[in-house]
């Protein structure tokens, strides 16, 4: 928008324009997601009793509730830790294995579909009913022999070739020990991976299928060969959406980790609500400056199609 | 000369083959990742149509030997014993799921249309919020969450679950990634024919972007479908098809048949959606209607 060249009332009627724009989201946002941040915030700093009539009393406590989590509580720190750890494992390759999954799904061949429906499962079946359902069934069929059999697939796991057989070759060979955990983390958590790609695979669908079609046409008809496309062509056009899916994965690996859990419990179970807002508020600040970093690295080798 | 253009030609299907080599590799990769993937669904839908002697078999095998529809019979049977009358339930899913979905897809466009192709002030601080605001997570916040909504005295209705669902950050974090990417001239071009703001958002902008409004249909879709009224809805005359179909399998083992076939169901939805909108994905042909 060249906006030095038009008068201010213009520039201003646009901006009002915009804001109507942006006028019924924002409201519910304050409504309903501002003030629960707020009112987080104004939780762990105090403490929380619930009135037997109902309500609840705050008193406040400054930051005695963020000392405690850090310096008294058991489990916290190591947890907090794991959880990021995991996160950092998990981001690229998720990221980069449902820019794969999107590539492949997004050519031409009967039945894809279908294929694209097989791959959106997880995030289908990763609902609360159909968990419960499942184990449902899954109790009923291994009846009363289940703890036999949970025994008998671990001592399965633990003979033969297994994992730790090459990582111990891979460190023979002289790898450095965090390239190997690295790689051991990710095999351990393929599955993982997969079940968490869902989105991600269809956010990079709906980005290859914004590319103009004349761009591949251009590159084709000066000669570029599919791996150069894919370099020149798919791999800038799509950067944008690199950073959407890095921003997706790591929210959602989050809101599904350790930490989260350990909030809640302190939350529901222990009624120590508080220190329950302290993990959280922690922990979404460790996050959020995680994803800074990692979207300026990524921002900055962005390319704009504007 | 001649020589030299055929050699030209000859070039082409020596590259289609490397091509296609290259295509079977990854082909291979994808229906091992695949199979992987679809095996709960094979599961699922074998389950419903097992027998009940068949569900608790042991080892259990994945594919049905006499398939049955037992189970769904037995479920229209529990459905019918309820207080509620069971098409109450199905009323309440359309209106969370459908209302939430549509209301989320709009507000989240309309909102991400200026913040993507507009300059205001305080635009990166609005942005910056969304963000933040995804962060955090919502399991932890029920409690805030409670007391916000009971505040707003819209406790026990549908607007509870609804309203919160337009204004959710993913969506609008979304559909501005895809709209920043609309060439700025396309609206320009727009602008200076006269068209008004909201007719470049309805006849241009959207269009454009819609196979990110459908994926955020789908997205949006499934969240509201697992939605089982939690802490908002406590009457039973408002509460969605997926609390019922809880209920049924809280049941425990006396009803294995009913909840193979509820699992059935509750996958059987969400995908038929997704399998509708993808494939009208497929038929937008996006053009940026550029001619440079």
């Amino acid at each position: 928008m060249n906006k030095k060249k038009k008068k201010l009332t213009l520039s201003r009627k646009r901006s009002i324009t915009g804001f109507l724009f942006i006028l019924p989201w924002l409201i519910g946002f304050i409504w309903f997601y501002a003030r629960s941040l707020f009112l987080s915030i104004e939780f762990s700093l105090s403490n929380l009793t619930v009135n037997p009539g109902g309500g609840y009393t705050l008193e406040f406590v400054g930051l005695d509730n963020f000392l405690y989590a850090f310096r008294a509580h058991a489990t916290y720190k190591q947890v907090l830790t794991t959880s990021i750890g995991n996160m950092l494992i998990d981001v690229p390759l998720i990221t980069f294995f449902s820019l794969f999954m999107a590539l492949l799904l997004n050519k031409k061949f009967r039945g894809r579909t279908l294929v694209r429906a097989i791959f959106f499962l997880p995030v289908i079946l990763n609902s609360e009913a159909i968990t419960a359902a499942m184990n449902l069934v899954r109790t009923m069929m291994s009846g009363g022999i289940s703890s036999a059999s949970a025994e008998m697939a671990e001592a399965a796991a633990g003979t033969g070739v297994g994992l730790t057989y090459y990582i111990e070759m891979f460190s023979n060979l002289g790898l450095p020990d965090s390239i190997i955990t690295y790689i051991a983390g990710a095999v351990d958590r393929i599955s993982d991976i997969i079940n968490a790609s869902g989105v991600q695979i269809i956010i990079f669908i709906a980005a290859l299928q914004s590319i103009p079609e004349s761009m591949y046409e251009v590159a084709k008809i000066e000669g570029s060969t599919a791996y150069e496309t894919f370099w020149k062509v798919t791999f800038p056009l799509v950067m944008p959406h690199i950073v959407t899916n890095v921003v997706y994965t790591v929210v959602d690996s989050f809101t599904q980790s350790e930490v989260v859990e350990l909030a809640y419990d302190t939350a529901f179970t222990e009624m120590n609500y508080g220190l329950s807002s302290v993990f959280s508020l922690v922990s979404t600040v460790v996050t959020c400056l995680i994803l800074v970093i990692v979207c300026r690295f990524i921002q900055k080798r962005t390319f704009y199609y504007n | 000369m001649e020589k030299k253009r055929r050699r030209l030609f000859r070039r082409k299907p020596r590259k289609l083959n490397r091509s296609m080599a290259g295509n079977g590799i990854m082909f291979f990769i994808m229906f091992i990742c695949g199979i992987f993937m679809a095996l709960p669904l094979v599961m699922i839908i074998n389950n419903a149509l097992k027998p009940l002697d068949e569900l608790f078999q042991f080892p259990p095998k994945i594919f049905v030997r006499n398939p049955t529809l037992e189970n769904f019979t037995d479920l229209f049977v529990l459905m019918n014993n309820s207080w509620v009358p069971f098409s109450r339930y199905i009323l309440n899913t359309i209106i969370i799921t459908g209302g939430g979905m549509v209301g989320h897809v709009i507000c989240a466009s309309l909102a991400a249309y200026p913040l993507a192709k507009h300059n205001f002030p305080g635009k990166n601080l609005l942005f910056s919020m969304v963000v933040l605001s995804m962060m955090f997570s919502w399991t932890v916040t029920q409690i805030p969450q409670y007391i916000i909504i009971s505040w707003l005295h819209i406790n026990n209705t549908y607007a509870a679950l609804v309203l919160p669902a337009f204004s959710f950050g993913m969506g609008l974090y979304l559909m501005k990634q895809f709209m920043e990417q609309l060439p700025d001239a396309l609206m320009e071009s727009a602008r200076l024919d006269g068209a008004s703001e909201w007719r470049i958002f309805w006849t241009i902008v959207m269009p454009n972007v819609k196979p990110a409004w459908l994926t955020l249909a789908i997205f949006q879709f499934q969240q509201m479908w697992g939605n089982t009224g939690g802490l908002f809805l406590r009457s039973e005359e408002l509460k969605p098809l997926q609390y019922s179909l809880q209920q049924i399998t809280a049941g425990g083992t006396a009803r294995a048949g009913a909840a193979a076939a509820v699992t059935f169901i509750i996958a059987a939805v969400p995908i038929t959606f997704f399998l509708i909108c993808q494939s009208s994905v497929l038929e937008t042909m996006t053009t940026s209607g550029m001619k440079d």
